[in-house]
């Protein structure tokens, strides 16, 4: 990671940190502010991507790739700011649904890790876990007591950890092969 | 390429091109020296550290990859390991310029830059003979990537096959690779470790041959990939009879630094040469180890009839430290370092020149002033003299 990539890494986990406990404290407007911030990073980093796939992907063996992945974060991005508009339970059960989502991913990384025998990969699957745990427990809540407190609470915890992790992989040491 | 190559067959190639046992050792440590003269070192040695000639992995590491830190990474890359075989270069079709200027940046054999590189090597000594030769060598070995950060040019994906020697054919056996760095390769099981896949374009995990892991330092290994800049087209890379061109060409340019071959011309091999010993050659280069050292070393004593000390990097350092002010210039380390900047003055002017900004700016030495960094005023003040005399 270059110092820039630590930084941003350290101020999304902070925000992250900062969101949740905003969550609990207005829960009925924080929903709006989160998927906002949420699509405007998507749509930033969707379009960059683009631009990157226009400039020189696309002449780059699998750079299809690069334009698939550009589209879909374009349209997550896209998705998630025309969520706004909805009612704050439909936001909510989307963010859990995005939180669930980047768990798999999560998961799906370590075992990849695992694959190429990087030692980390122990760490990527239990916060895997422990992502798509919480969201599930929530969904759990919601649809079988009905209580949407505890959702919000709920989301604050794992939006918090979700935030800490970030903090401590900023200040973590990352292990680099380079093939001289 | 590795110490094996770098060291021990630079020695034989030197000492079949006609130079004394002791001018091959200063060209072959010369040579491995390359690999080694990193900013930390020249730190060490109170040396400009706009000569370094690499970069260690922390170096890497703690790189910035802005512009300033990715210029500084290209001029040292493009220059030594990985020396761009035609700056004027056209992809197959359309493409954007900030493309095509890390498209010309591939690295290649008998190119343009390679005859300067060796030409500029004339006459200036050891020193200058073995930075030259690691350079030549290396278009051979690092061929098909660029010494620059970049996914576009560098990246591979799993399409990977090594092509094993069966009877008159070839077999092909799929290779895995992996990032961990503390496991060694395992050629019998075709396993590699190589860098990490990123999808950044300008991660110091896409430079040079690291996607495809030590394969291009391997003499014995045949495989064919997809290289990222080759538009689905499968490229086959022969090491053997690559790194056997390599050895071949080194015999030549080095009669001709010698002043036994009065013009250096591209794509000429001194297979004369080693026709006594060809059959050896091909058993050190095809025989599948990570390191041939031994074989080499064995190969060069046998031929000079003399003892090859192994590489030891503090051999000219005390030289070099306890040297009077405007001495050091003259020592071993001083002649090896003016040899690197004079190397990456030229390269740099030539990418700076072709209408790429990716090695940075590179401006013109004139009587009337000097311009740019301070360390390559060396360069100019050994001019003024030379054109004194």
């Amino acid at each position: 990671m270059s110092k820039f990539q630590h930084f941003r890494n350290a101020l999304l986990g902070i925000l992250m940190v900062f969101l949740s406990l905003l969550l609990p404290a207005v829960p009925e407007d924080s929903y709006y502010l989160i998927a906002l911030i949420i699509s405007l990073m998507l749509m930033v980093h969707g379009f960059r991507m683009l631009w990157f796939y226009l400039r020189m992907a696309r002449y780059m063996v699998g750079g299809k790739s690069i334009l698939i992945q550009s589209i879909f974060v374009l349209d997550f991005g896209l998705l998630t700011v025309s969520m706004v508009s909805m009612n704050s339970i439909t936001i909510l059960l989307y963010l859990l649904g995005v939180f669930a989502f980047s768990g798999v991913i999560e998961i799906l990384r370590a075992f990849e890790a695992k694959r190429v025998g990087a030692a980390l990969w122990k760490f990527k699957f239990i916060s895997g876990c422990i992502s798509v745990l919480c969201a599930v427990v929530m969904l759990v809540v919601v649809i079988f007591i009905g209580s949407n407190d505890i959702l919000v609470y709920g989301y604050s915890i794992s939006l918090a950890y979700a935030g800490a992790v970030r903090i401590i992989t900023a200040f973590r040491k990352t292990a680099i092969v380079y093939i001289q | 390429m590795n110490p094996d190559f770098h060291y021990y067959a630079t020695y034989c190639a030197a000492f079949l091109a006609g130079y004394t046992h002791d001018e091959c050792l200063e060209i072959a440590y010369s040579d491995q020296l390359v690999d080694l003269c990193s900013e930390t070192l020249l730190r060490k040695l109170k040396a400009p550290t706009a000569a370094a000639t690499t970069q260690l992995q922390l170096e890497l590491m703690d790189t910035r990859t802005d512009i300033v830190g990715l210029q500084n990474i290209t001029r040292i890359w493009a220059s030594f390991h990985f020396l761009p075989r035609d700056l004027n270069a056209e992809p197959n079709r359309r493409c954007s310029k900030t493309y095509i200027n890390k498209y010309r940046l591939i690295c290649g054999p008998n190119g343009d830059l390679l005859k300067s590189t060796v030409e500029l090597a004339r006459g200036k000594g050891p020193q200058a003979v073995g930075v030259a030769m690691h350079i030549l060598a290396d278009t051979w070995a690092h061929r098909y990537f660029a010494g620059t950060p970049s996914l576009v040019i560098n990246n591979t994906d799993s399409y990977f096959s090594e092509l094993i020697a069966d009877g008159d054919g070839f077999t092909e056996r799929k290779i895995t690779f992996r990032h961990s760095a503390s496991a060694p390769d395992e050629p019998e099981n075709s396993i590699y470790t190589s860098s990490l896949p990123v999808s950044s374009e300008k991660s110091i995990m896409n430079l040079g041959h690291g996607r495809a892991g030590h394969l291009p330092d391997y003499s014995f290994i045949r495989y064919k990939y997809l290289p990222a800049w080759g538009d689905y087209e499968e490229t086959v890379k022969d090491n053997p009879s690559d790194y056997k061109n390599a050895f071949c060409q080194m015999i030549y340019a080095m009669k001709y630094l010698r002043g036994s071959v009065d013009t250096f011309l591209t794509e000429q091999y001194d297979y004369a040469a080693i026709a006594d010993i060809e059959e050896e050659i091909d058993t050190i280069l095809m025989k599948r180890q990570p390191d041939a050292s031994e074989d080499w070393k064995a190969l060069g004593e046998r031929l000079s009839g003399r003892e090859i000390a192994p590489f030891d990097i503090e051999r000219y350092q005390q030289e070099y430290l306890l040297a009077k002010e405007g001495e050091a210039d003259e020592t071993f380390l001083g002649r090896f370092i003016l040899a690197a900047l004079a190397q990456k003055s030229m390269v740099t002017n030539r990418i700076y020149r072709s209408g790429s900004m990716l090695a940075g700016y590179s401006v013109t030495y004139r009587r009337d002033r000097s311009l740019g960094i301070k360390a390559f005023r060396k360069l100019i003040d050994r001019k003024k003299e030379g054109d004194r005399e």
